[in-house]
C-alpha cells in the first residue's frame, strides 16, 4: 500500500503551576502507510520532528498495556490500531485516556486505575469455599476475562466512570468475577457481598462501551451481568438496582408487560419514592406516569408455566469462552 | 415489495412513550410498512431478565420470536433495549443450537411453538434506512427540515456489542446521520453520538444518570443543535422527559428539544402534529421546526 499523508492532531498536556494543565492541540504531518500503527507514527514525530512529545511504549505487540490512548474519540492500543482505520479525513486525533489524572501529553497516571483493582483483591485467598477438586472445564468460565492486560482502554471510555468517580469500573469487575468463578476461591460469597455495595457491580449501567473498547475481547459488561446473576442467587438483593431488576420477571410471568406503575415503589421503598414526588410531578406534566394496570399478553399462562418448569429444573445457559488452544 | 413486519414497540413505547408508537404508525402507513401487532408478546425483560433469571430470559425471548415467526414474520421494534436483548437471544439461538434445543424442550412443555430462528430482528430505523426505496422515502418529504441542525443519538443498545449489530456497530453506525441528511437537515457531530442515556441506572443511580443526560444535551447544543432525535423509547424518556430534573440536579439550563426519530421523520412527511405526538414532549421542538419551515 502506498504512502499517504496523515494529519495527527494530538492533545498536548503539562502540568503548570498549582497541578493545574495546561491543554493545546498539536498539529503534525506524518507519512506513513494506511496500515502502519498509530504508535509507528508517534515514534516518528518523536524521533523526527519533536522530542518533546511524550507518550508510553513498551511491548508494541498489544500484551503490555502501556500504549492506550484515546484514538479518533475511543480509547485503543495505538500499537494495535492502524492509522488508515483510525484516520477520520486524514486526520488523526489523539488525546490521552480519560477518567484518569494526566501527566504529560498522552501519558497518565495509571496509579488509580489499579487502586481500583486491589480493592477487589486480585489474588486468591483462602477459605471455608475453597474447592479441593478442580473440574476439567473450570476453566472455561474465566478464560475470557483473565485475557484482559490491565491497559485501561474499559476504564477510559467507561459512560459511568465519566460521571462517577466513585464507582470501580468494568476491568476491576471483570477481575473480581476471574476470582469468584475460580473453584479454588474461598471466599466467594464475601467477595459477592462486598461487590453488591453501593459503586460497585450494580452501578454499572449497561452501555457495552467496555464491550465495545477492549483491544483483547474479555468483555467486561458480560462479567458483570454474570456476577449480577451470582449475587441474586446468594441473596445478596438489598440495593435498589438489585430490587429493579428483580421486579421484571414477576411482572412477566403474571402479565406480560412491565408495570411501570409499581416499578418505583418496588425498586426505591416508600420512602425514596416520596423523595420522588417532584420527578414525579415533572414527568406528569406531559402524562407520562404509567397506566396501574398493564395490558394483559394472549397466552400469558404458558409463560408463568415456562417459569415454573425452569424453577423446579434449572437450566444453565451461562455463555463459556471457547477453550484456548496453542498454536 | 411490500413490508409486513411483527410490531414490538416494547414497554415504554406502549405506555409513557406512546408518542413514538403514534408516529412509528403514522410513518409506516405513509410509507406503506405494514405494522402486524403481536398480541402474545410479554416485556423482553431487559438485561435485568438476563441477570436474575438467564434461562427465563431466553424462554421468553425466543416464545416472543416464535410468534413473529410463526407468521412468516420478522420483528421490528422502537426500542434499543429489547432490540439489544431479542438481537442478542437470536444471537445465542443461532450460534448455540444447544441452548435453542433446550430453551425450545421446556417452551415446547408448556404449549409454546419452537422457535426455528428463520426470521430477523430489526430496528424500525433500520428499516426506513436501509431498506425503504430511498427514493420513494424522498417523494414523502413534503416539508424539508431545510439545514435544521440535528443532533443523531444512537444510543447504546441498537451500536454494541459489535458481535451482534457488525456493519451497523460502534463507529460504523451511520444510519440516523443519513436519515437527517435526507430529510433535509444537518447533522451534528458531537461527542455524545454514541454515550449512553443512563435510562437503566434512573432510580438506581439517579444523580449519574442525571450527568449524563446534561452531559450529553450540553455537548449537543454546545456543537449548535437545534433538536437532538433517538431511535430509541428509552433515550427519548432520559434524554426528553428528564432533561428538565436533569438540569436541576447540575444547576444548569439546557432546553434542547428532543425527539423521537419517527415523530422528525413524520413531521419532514407533512403528518399532523398531533398524530405524532408533540405535544407530549417536555421541551417544545416546534419553535425550532417552524423556523425552518416544517409543521
Ligand atoms: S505497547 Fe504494549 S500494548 Fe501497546
Amino acid at each position: 500500500m502506498a504512502e499517504q499523508t496523515y494529519t495527527f492532531r494530538i492533545q498536548r498536556n503539562q502540568v503548570v503551576g498549582g497541578g493545574r494543565l495546561e491543554s493545546r492541540w498539536q498539529e503534525y504531518q506524518v507519512k506513513v502507510e494506511p496500515n502502519a500503527t498509530v504508535l509507528s507514527a508517534l515514534e516518528e514525530i518523536k524521533g523526527h520532528q519533536d522530542g518533546s512529545l511524550t507518550f508510553r511504549q513498551s511491548c508494541r505487540s498489544a500484551i503490555c498495556g502501556s500504549c492506550a490512548m484515546r484514538i479518533s474519540g475511543r480509547t485503543r492500543l495505538a500499537c494495535k490500531t492502524h492509522v488508515g482505520i483510525a484516520a477520520r479525513d486524514g486526520v488523526v486525533t489523539l488525546a490521552p485516556q480519560a477518567n484518569q489524572p494526566v501527566l504529560k501529553d498522552l501519558a497518565i497516571d495509571i496509579g488509580p486505575f489499579f487502586k481500583r483493582i486491589q480493592t477487589i483483591r486480585p489474588f486468591l485467598e483462602d477459605g471455608p469455599e475453597t474447592a479441593t477438586q478442580v473440574g476439567k472445564t473450570a476453566y472455561d468460565h474465566v478464560n475470557q476475562v483473565s485475557q484482559c492486560i490491565m491497559c485501561g482502554c474499559c476504564y477510559s471510555d467507561c459512560t459511568m466512570a465519566e460521571v462517577s468517580p466513585e464507582y470501580i469500573g468494568p476491568a476491576a469487575l471483570a477481575k473480581a468475577f476471574r476470582f469468584v468463578s475460580d473453584p479454588r476461591e474461598g471466599k466467594k460469597s464475601d467477595r459477592l457481598r462486598q461487590l453488591s455495595e453501593p459503586h460497585m457491580m450494580w452501578a454499572c449501567s449497561r452501555c457495552t462501551m467496555c464491550v465495545h473498547v477492549c483491544p483483547k475481547d474479555v468483555k467486561p459488561m458480560e462479567a458483570i451481568v454474570k456476577l449480577r446473576t451470582r449475587g441474586i442467587a446468594k441473596g445478596y438483593v438489598e440495593g435498589p438496582a438489585q430490587k429493579h431488576a428483580l421486579a421484571f420477571h414477576e411482572d412477566i410471568k403474571k402479565s406480560g408487560d412491565l408495570n411501570e406503575f409499581t416499578l418505583m415503589i418496588r425498586t426505591l421503598g416508600l420512602v425514596g419514592t416520596l423523595q420522588e414526588t417532584g420527578s414525579a410531578l415533572h414527568l406528569l406534566k406531559k402524562g407520562k406516569i404509567p397506566s396501574p394496570f398493564p395490558h394483559q399478553a394472549r397466552g400469558i399462562d404458558q409463560v408463568s408455566k415456562v417459569y415454573n418448569l425452569l424453577e423446579q429444573n434449572p437450566l444453565d445457559v451461562e455463555t463459556k469462552a471457547p477453550e484456548i488452544v496453542p498454536e | 415489495m411490500s413490508l409486513e413486519f411483527a410490531f414490538y414497540p416494547g414497554c415504554a413505547g406502549k405506555q409513557v412513550q406512546k408518542e413514538a408508537e403514534w408516529s412509528a404508525r403514522a410513518v409506516c402507513a405513509e410509507l406503506g410498512i405494514k405494522l402486524h401487532d403481536m398480541p402474545g408478546a410479554t416485556c423482553c425483560g431487559a438485561v435485568s431478565l438476563r441477570e436474575t433469571k438467564p434461562a427465563f430470559s431466553l424462554a421468553v425471548a425466543a416464545r416472543i420470536l416464535s410468534e413473529a415467526e410463526a407468521d412468516g414474520r420478522d420483528l421490528a421494534t422502537i426500542c434499543n433495549t429489547c432490540l439489544q436483548t431479542l438481537s442478542h437471544a437470536h444471537y445465542r439461538f443461532r450460534t448455540e443450537p444447544e441452548i435453542l434445543e433446550k430453551i425450545n424442550a421446556v417452551n415446547a412443555q408448556a404449549g409454546i411453538r419452537p422457535y426455528g430462528v428463520t426470521n430477523k430482528v430489526r430496528h424500525l430505523l433500520w428499516v426506513v434506512t436501509d431498506m425503504v426505496d430511498q427514493g420513494v422515502l424522498k417523494s414523502k418529504i413534503k416539508k424539508p427540515l431545510n439545514g435544521l441542525r440535528v443532533a443523531p443519538f444512537y444510543g447504546c443498545h441498537s451500536i454494541r456489542p459489535t458481535e451482534i449489530f457488525a456493519d451497523k456497530a460502534g463507529e460504523k453506525a451511520d444510519h440516523l446521520d443519513r436519515l437527517i441528511t435526507l430529510l433535509g437537515g444537518k447533522p451534528v457531530a458531537y461527542d455524545g453520538r454514541d454515550r449512553c442515556c443512563g435510562f437503566h441506572v434512573m432510580l438506581s443511580d439517579p444523580t449519574e444518570m442525571r450527568q449524563m443526560v446534561a452531559k450529553n444535551c450540553l455537548s449537543a447544543k454546545g456543537a449548535g443543535a437545534d433538536v437532538m432525535i433517538t431511535p430509541c423509547t428509552l433515550c427519548d424518556m432520559a434524554m426528553g422527559a428528564y432533561q428538565g430534573i436533569a438540569e436541576k440536579t447540575v444547576g444548569q439550563s439546557i432546553g434542547l428539544p428532543e425527539m423521537n426519530f419517527a415523530q422528525l421523520l413524520g413531521a419532514a412527511m407533512g403528518i399532523h402534529e398531533s398524530k405524532l405526538g408533540i405535544d407530549r414532549l417536555h421541551i417544545d421542538p416546534k419553535p425550532a421546526l417552524a423556523a425552518r419551515g416544517v409543521l
